[in-house]
């Protein structure tokens, strides 16, 4: 476990100093979320800001997936579920009800939390595989039911001419990329707590996790839950983003696209879907600007993520974490790479 | 109508079962989800295609070509990329998810995202029970035969059999009295590939030939071997017609929501693990923790 | 090192776009699926129309000759939405484009109609039938207004195509076999654009003297129709009245022949346009016939010369996405009508613009789609015969042949 100090917020020099500057893997997110804070003010271009925002989103929808299947286990194949939840939701009430986005966009995240619970409590009782290809059914059995409500659903068109959040792109941008950091670091908060704890052990052991006393029942639903919250919002901010939503977000390839990501960055982390989404989703982006390229985008999107896998089978982020951090084999924190004993408690590190 | 239910639901169901035993034994020896296994599938029906039409070779020759270059493929794939993660379960997922997507591109790359028709083997229908059934659903359903007895015989009356049964059964075990655990896996993701690759053959002719084919069948032979017991090939067969009548039922009964059926039959699934979490057949947790 | 490689690729592609700022040529972009037959469509027939331009001397602008200068711009529609508007934005904030031409996919291109109604680029689009795009443009004119459908006419247009043909069809039945009330299965993609169609099927054919036996919805991306077909056998149906625009288009046209299945096949089957058709349904899908817009037949005094111009750079027969080929025409006219490549002078030319273009005779009403007519906008009806499309509707136009049934 981490050590937190409790700190007064007049003393937020401190506070930088003490918790983000100590380790280097803190340093790059701080640097990664000052970078993108003030990237609008070095460029404007939309194209460029589109792709942020764009990663930003599935960065959200990422590092959800990672609550869920890093963390707690459940390995997810249908994840794409929640964030078309959420998009349909938030896109529906405000297409037809003529609601607000901001208002709406939080009602969806909200569905989707629901359609999480209730996926979660068939789901209580597999394991495994059984649950990853059970959960991976759920989405196309909403498209299903989607296709036989067209009055409503919009079929395979989906629904249209639903308003955007704000009309400015840097307006946007701060939006997604803000609700990016909130929500990344709620989920690396919880990931950290006691909850986190928790889902961890379940993970590794549940029937001790249950022998210890521990509700595991309401843990696993809790995962479920925030997980679908946390897609179903990202959802939401597609659907105001692009636009138009519609049965394309149930797919199988992107639940796939979220367990590339997750496993790409390193899970049971947060911040390495993050990093995965970060990586993968521009670099592609990249290549398609380059006119040879554009068309084997994909194919080298798969075998880059094949040769990483191979050389970091942990994913990048912990690969990169371990090459700056050690851990304090006493106290077990982590610390700079180039220290000679532990900056708490002064054990040699090696 | 009862005669066409009947007769469609068999002939889907074999046509299922045939693409479902491979993915079962690899998934009972080796634990591995291999999403890939109907890309080998795809890359069957492409090769088939490539030598019949291209290359124009026979029939019998380029069946042969095919099943041999997919099974080869499958093992340079395992030695490769499988192998080396073996031990991280989560990479091994997201390698066997980039090999599909690596199959999809390459073949959208050298054939373009064009429809193919393999020819049938055999040409021509016939009537059963008044229902027109094609010589090539029919060998589908000869070959799910000896496909099965083959594989049945293959585990349970040769030394290899033994040694995929007894890996399966404890891996670790297994590895302590001496087996080359290694090489068994090796061995099965060449025996499920090769299955893959049959199937690809036989089946090829009775749908489309393109880029994206390998999708569809991943989803209904997740959806059958979860219903059947994962790693179970019994259960795998009973599932696969489990499936093949729903399917046929729900076009039968409601036939303006015959797109339905890929939701009903996994509708299905999701009902019966929730009765039956480890699948009709499966090998209950308890023993596999 | 991951980062700095991405960074210094953004930079060379930064860098690249600025060099291509001094432009002097009329840029089009082209957005298309590349890597499948509907994109490359689109490009070879917008190729055809550059090269035909800028060897005459190129666009006239207020008497200045300006060159076409066509951008690629893959969508990946059929794969991924995001691409498409990615795609959309890209060519027109990077590449600086003009116009934009193209799309296939009605859910993506529904999504780039909206980015390229925020830049004011005037967006012609060359494969999707949705109602709802041109629907737009009535609903909120100030905005949608830079939107014009080139290729095919709105769906509903489509149904009038489609019953026209069947009535003639169901003449000939009757004729044949000397029945009152020929026997039709409808057989719909479950879709939006098919859900009107299927309506009014069931509505008119009944008047039309026709008995519908059944309707039956498989998935548009289905890969076997096996039990859907056997069950149309059972109702006992002359015509299977299709109305599909994915792949199942082909399973069903090659099950059917394996069956030897006595009725036959008219409606929209998008794969049946396509030349690839008789082989991707192993030539099994004999008398399979299709609303279609090219053929070697004088719809307009340009077809035939387009259609050979194409089948000999190409090596195949267009598809209706080759209509880009007129989009671009369109374009040079109005631009060289208004003098100007302003899209906001442009759009009241576009407007009023009668063109005769290669598959059809364009013209535009309030909400910018295709004002159908049989002969000018309502296509043809192809049939294939013994691995040849041979065009057969409407009857005054020069070069038809027979439409011919399956053996009883």
């Amino acid at each position: 476990m981490r050590r937190y100090t409790v700190v007064p917020a007049r003393r937020l020099g401190f506070l930088v100093r003490k918790e983000i500057l100590v380790l280097p893997s803190r340093t790059l997110v701080g640097v990664f979320s000052l970078g993108l804070i003030l990237l609008p003010w070095f460029s404007n271009d939309p194209y460029l800001l589109r792709v942020v925002i764009l990663s930003s989103i599935f960065a959200i929808y990422a590092a959800s997936w990672d609550l869920l299947a890093g963390y707690s286990g459940q390995v997810s194949f249908g994840h794409a579920l929640f964030f078309g939840v959420g998009g349909y939701g938030s896109a529906l009430l405000n297409y037809h009800l003529g609601w607000t986005p901001w208002l709406t966009i939080v009602i969806g995240a909200g569905v989707a939390m629901v359609a999480g619970f209730l996926v979660g409590i068939p789901c209580l009782r597999l394991r495994g595989s059984y649950l990853s290809l059970a959960t991976l059914a759920f989405p196309l059995i909403l498209t299903g039911l989607l296709f036989t409500i067209p009055e409503l659903s919009g079929g395979e068109l989906g629904i249209s001419g639903i308003r955007p959040l704000v009309r400015s792109r840097v307006g946007y941008y701060y939006i997604a990329v803000g609700a990016m950091l909130a929500v990344c670091f709620a989920l690396w908060k919880i990931g950290n707590s006691n909850t986190g704890l928790i889902l961890h052990a379940i993970r590794e052991d549940e029937v001790a996790v249950r022998a210890s006393g521990i509700n595991t029942v309401r843990y696993r639903l809790l995962a479920f839950s925030l997980s679908a919250l946390g897609a179903g919002f990202a959802g939401a901010l597609f659907a105001h983003f692009i636009r138009v939503i519609g049965p394309s977000t149930l797919e199988v390839a992107l639940s796939f696209q979220a367990v590339i990501w997750g496993i790409f960055g390193g899970v049971a982390s947060i911040y390495g879907p993050v990093a995965g989404v970060f990586v993968l989703y521009p670099l592609t982006e990249a290549m398609s600007l380059v006119r040879e390229l554009s068309e084997y985008r994909l194919l080298i999107f798969a075998i880059v993520v094949l040769l990483v896998l191979l050389f970091m089978p942990e994913g990048v982020a912990p690969w990169v974490r371990d090459k700056l951090e050690i851990r304090c084999p006493r106290c077990k924190v982590r610390n700079v790479v180039t220290r000679a004993t532990c900056h708490i408690c002064e054990a040699p590190l090696r | 109508m009862l005669q066409d239910i009947l007769v469609t639901g068999l002939v889907n169901g074999g046509v299922y079962a045939l693409l479902a035993i491979g993915f079962s034994l690899i998934f009972g020896v080796a634990r591995i989800v291999n999403i890939a296994h109907t890309g080998f599938y795809m890359v069957s029906a492409y090769l088939l295609y490539t030598l019949l039409n291209l290359a124009r070779l026979n029939f019998f020759l380029s069946f042969l070509l095919a099943v041999a270059a997919v099974t080869l493929l499958s093992v340079i794939c395992y030695k490769l990329v499988i192998e080396p993660v073996r031990q991280h379960e989560a990479a091994v997922l997201i390698a066997t998810i980039a090999l599909g997507l690596i199959f999809q591109e390459s073949l959208l790359r050298i054939f373009g995202g064009h429809f193919r028709g393999n020819p049938a083997i055999l040409e021509g229908a016939v009537e059963i029970a008044g229902v027109s059934v094609s010589y090539q659903q029919l060998l589908t359903l000869a070959v799910v035969a000896v496909v099965l007895i083959a594989t049945w015989l293959l585990l349970h009356h040769t030394r290899l059999g033994l040694a995929i049964r007894a890996t399966a059964n404890d891996l670790e075990v297994a590895n302590l009295m001496g087996m080359n655990v290694h090489r068994v896996a090796m061995l099965t993701v060449a025996i499920s590939a090769m299955l893959a690759a049959v199937a690809g053959a036989v089946v090829a002719p009775l749908i489309v030939v393109d880029p994206f084919m390998w999708l569809s069948p991943l989803i209904t032979v997740l959806a059958v071997v979860v219903l059947g017991g994962l790693g179970s090939i019994k259960g795998s067969m009973i599932g696969a017609f489990i499936i093949g009548y729903a399917e046929v039922l729900t076009v039968f009964l409601v036939p303006t929501g015959a797109f339905l059926k890929g939701a009903v039959s996994l509708s299905i699934m999701v009902i019966v693990l929730l009765l039956r979490p480890e699948g009709l057949f499966g090998v209950a947790f308890e023993e596999e923790r | 090192m991951k980062l700095k490689m991405l960074v210094g690729v953004v930079m060379l592609a930064l860098g690249l776009a600025m060099a291509a700022e001094a432009q002097q040529a009329i840029k089009i972009a082209i957005l298309g699926p590349m890597s499948f037959v509907q994109g490359e469509n689109h490009w070879a027939g917008a190729e055809m129309a550059r090269d035909e331009i800028n060897k005459a001397g190129g666009i006239n602008v207020g008497g200045k000759r300006m060159q076409v200068e066509l951008v690629r711009g893959d969508t990946n529609e059929i794969q991924s939405v995001p691409d498409a508007t990615n795609a959309i934005e890209r060519v027109i904030t990077r590449d600086k484009v003009d116009f934009l031409i193209g799309g296939f996919r009605s859910e993506a291109v529904l999504a780039m109609q909206e980015v390229a109604m925020d830049y004011k680029k005037i967006f012609l689009g060359a494969g999707a039938a949705h109602s709802k795009l041109g629907l737009n443009v009535e609903q909120n004119y100030d905005r949608y207004k830079y939107w014009f459908r080139a290729t095919p006419v709105k769906d509903t247009d489509l149904v009038r195509s489609l019953f026209a043909v069947l009535g003639s069809i169901g003449q000939q039945i009757r004729t044949d076999l000397k029945t009152e009330a020929p026997k039709v299965a409808i057989l719909a993609e479950k879709a939006v654009w098919t859900e009107a169609l299927v309506g009014a099927a069931q509505k008119n054919l009944p008047a039309m003297k026709m008995e519908v036996v059944g309707t039956w919805q498989p998935s548009a991306v289905a890969t076997d129709v096996t039990a859907e077909l056997s069950a149309i056998e059972r109702s006992g149906a002359d015509i299977v009245f299709t109305m599909l625009s994915g792949p199942v288009g082909i399973v069903v046209g090659r099950q059917m022949g394996e069956r030897k299945m006595k009725a036959v096949a008219w409606g929209i089957n998008v794969e049946a346009q396509k030349d690839e058709f008789w082989q991707a349904a192993a030539a099994k899908a004999q008398f399979v016939s299709t609303l279609d817009t090219f053929a070697e037949v004088e719809i307009t005094p340009k077809t035939v010369p387009f259609v050979r111009a194409f089948k000999a750079r190409y090596g195949k027969s267009p598809t209706y996405n080759a209509a880009t080929y007129d989009a671009i025409m369109i374009l040079k006219a109005a631009i060289e009508q208004a003098g100007t490549t302003d899209a906001d002078k442009l759009v009241p030319v576009l407007e009023k613009i009668e063109h005769v273009g290669t598959g059809a005779s364009q013209s535009w009403d309030k909400r910018h789609d295709l004002v159908w007519a049989v002969g000018k906008t309502a296509g043809i009806a192809v049939q294939w015969q013994d691995g040849k499309k041979v065009p057969f509707w409407p009857p005054q136009v020069k070069g038809m042949q027979p439409f011919k049934m399956p053996q009883r």
